[in-house]
């Protein structure tokens, strides 16, 4: 279970106000998407409850451990343990092929079949291409395997799909989708597209660093019945 | 203007490079200017010593000023190459508007300002040192010499490599900007390169093989890290070896030469190494690397190619000294024995063990300041 209570995060010595007393609670194997415009907050917020950063003010617990009370280093152990990420802009290390790029996920978690997870966002035949001989879409995948063979706890996601087009967008969201129903760990993911929201348990929606709304869809929807 | 004088500031590399080079060659070139009219005053007894003295001063300039001419060129090369990766953003972007290729280079000749610095400075300074240098190479029997001005030296040793180096600059530009404007701002090269797939790899652990294929995809950096291993071991155990064999002023000087050139080198190499990597490192931080994972992945690669570099450097001065000491002794008659100097060689690797120790635990500090939400915020 992820804890946030009365964070609060400034930028440019406290001239600039991001999360303003911000507080929610995401339960393990919940899906979670954080919705908000630019400059709402949202990513700032995914930072915090992901230990990629810390907050200014109020807690934030992980797992039974708070984040706000740790050191750099316990910060990192608690993101190789706890947490995987997917990345709009993928984010791949372009001087390792499609294998090496998934194994650097698999070294974390010791997970020798990181090949199976290969196979199964279907980039098999392409297990020793260069990042740059990929598509975007490809090189989400392999950003997707890489998570994923890192056997994370929790998943973060920022706007997976943001960078795609809508034929791949949906695909790649699909698999998200299955692959979080299939494993059952907890998602939160970030984005400002209101349609993919209709996918998610719970949804949060933010402006100008505040939670406005936070609610359940009765009725969720997959990849392929959302609007894009 | 693309590429501003504070730009070219930041290339200060060139400009040591360059002044070490000038300095050396003004004094030695000028004094073997000064001394090669003087040829018939010369007493049959003393005229083994001139030449001897005629020998270092070209074997000096030759070896000094030709290999650090070199390297300022590999420099200047490298800073323009780098520089043109960091801005690719703003250069693809005024080639995109419809700038030119020779417009765009053209304001890389803003660099060839460092060697001229460094050239002017090395000319500037040599020649205040110049009766010092003088008195240190006087010998009994040999007339005195006045010093006395060569424009033609001013010519070769500060105009001539400043212009070299501004074409240089502008040639380079060209030739580099000879890309489509999208590939400049993506980074991307202009014709994919046919990637060899090793399907028979051996599965290697990741850490493993992150280190290799990083130093695969990176050899200008191994170059530049194994080049100032190389420096720091063949100038120190020069310098300190030749006290016994030349002036001490010429052994510090080498030492002093040595030193500058292997911390500007190891600098720009480690520098580059950090930026270039710092996407890398920060997702490894995100993903959650210890900083001992992210120092095995990213830095252990390079220590086999410190140590080849000190290693070179150590025959390379061996085997130069012994060159010199022929060449020369042999004008005088009496060749001095001259062996490996083994304590030398050690004091050099202690120091080499402690400096290259240090200047890793600085960067690997400076990485571990990378912030990983960096790679949350860029797009």
């Amino acid at each position: 279970m992820i804890t946030a209570e009365n964070i609060t995060k400034t930028y440019n010595n406290g001239k600039t106000e991001v999360l303003r007393d911000v507080s929610l609670e995401i339960v393990d194997g919940e899906f979670v998407v954080i919705l908000g415009a630019s400059g709402s907050g949202k990513t700032t917020l995914m930072n915090v409850l992901s230990g990629l950063e810390k907050a200014d003010g109020g807690t934030v617990t992980a797992n039974g451990k708070n984040l706000s009370e740790m050191t750099e280093k316990q910060l990192t152990a608690f993101r190789r343990e706890y947490v995987g990420f997917i990345f709009q802009q993928y984010y791949l290390l372009p001087h390792l092929n499609v294998e090496n790029n998934v194994k650097m996920g698999a070294h974390l978690a010791k997970n020798d079949a990181y090949r199976e997870i290969i196979a199964a966002v279907g980039l098999e035949s392409k297990l020793k291409s260069m990042p740059s001989e990929l598509s975007g879409g490809e090189q989400q995948r392999v950003c997707i395997a890489r998570a994923l063979a890192k056997k994370p706890s929790v998943l973060f996601l920022d706007e997976p799909t943001g960078a795609l087009d809508e034929k791949t967008g949906r695909e790649i969201l699909d698999y998200i989708l299955r692959e979080k129903e299939k494993q059952g760990f907890t998602a939160v993911m970030v984005t400002h597209n209101q349609n993919i929201a209709e996918t998610a348990q719970t949804v949060i929606r933010m402006n100008s660093g505040k939670i406005v709304q936070r609610y359940e869809n009765r009725a969720r929807k997959t990849a392929y019945e959302i609007g894009w | 203007m693309l590429v501003s004088v504070k730009d070219s500031i930041k290339f200060i590399g060139v400009t040591v490079v360059c002044f070490c080079a000038v300095f050396v060659c003004t004094f030695f070139l000028n004094y073997y200017l000064d001394i090669v009219p003087l040829e018939a005053d010369i007493s049959e007894d003393v005229m083994p010593l001139y030449k001897a003295q005629l020998a270092t001063a070209q074997m000096t300039c030759g070896i000094t000023g030709g290999f650090l001419s070199v390297i300022a060129v590999i420099m200047l090369l490298f800073y323009i190459k780098l520089y043109i990766d960091a801005h690719g953003k703003e250069i693809g972007t005024f080639k995109a508007m419809g700038y030119s290729d020779s417009e765009i280079a053209g304001s890389f000749t803003v660099f060839g300002l460092g060697a001229f610095i460094g050239c002017a400075l090395g000319f500037g300074i040599g020649w205040t040192f110049m009766p010092t240098i003088y008195n240190q190479l006087a010998i009994d029997g040999l007339p005195e010499i006045t010093v006395r001005f060569h424009p033609s030296l001013l010519f070769a040793l500060v105009v001539a490599p400043a212009v070299v180096f501004t074409v240089l600059a502008y040639v380079y530009g060209i030739i580099i900007l000879r890309k489509p404007a999208l590939a400049i701002m993506r980074g991307t090269p202009t014709k994919t390169k046919k990637v060899k797939h090793k399907t028979d790899a051996k599965n290697r652990p990741f850490l493993k093989e992150f280190c290799l294929s990083a130093l695969g995809s990176k050899k200008t950096l191994v170059f530049w890290i194994t080049f100032s291993c190389f420096c720091f071991s063949a100038m120190v155990q020069m310098g300190l070896s030749m006290e016994n064999l030349a002036s001490g002023t010429m052994a510090v000087m080498i030492l002093i030469i040595g030193l500058v050139l292997a911390f500007i080198s190891m600098f720009m190499a480690m520098t580059s190494l950090v930026k270039e990597n710092a996407k890398n490192i920060a997702v490894m931080k995100a993903m959650g690397f210890s900083v001992r994972e992210r120092f095995a992945a990213v830095f252990v690669g390079y220590i086999p190619f410190a140590v080849l570099g000190f290693a070179i450097g150590t025959v390379y001065q061996f085997g130069l000294l012994q060159l010199m000491i022929n060449v020369i002794f042999n004008a005088v008659g009496e060749i001095p024995a001259y062996t490996f100097d083994v304590p030398v060689f050690f004091y050099t690797l202690f120091m080499f063990a402690v400096a290259y120790s240090a200047v890793f635990a600085v960067y690997l500090i400076k990485t571990n300041r990378i912030p990983v939400k960096m790679i949350m915020t860029e797009n």
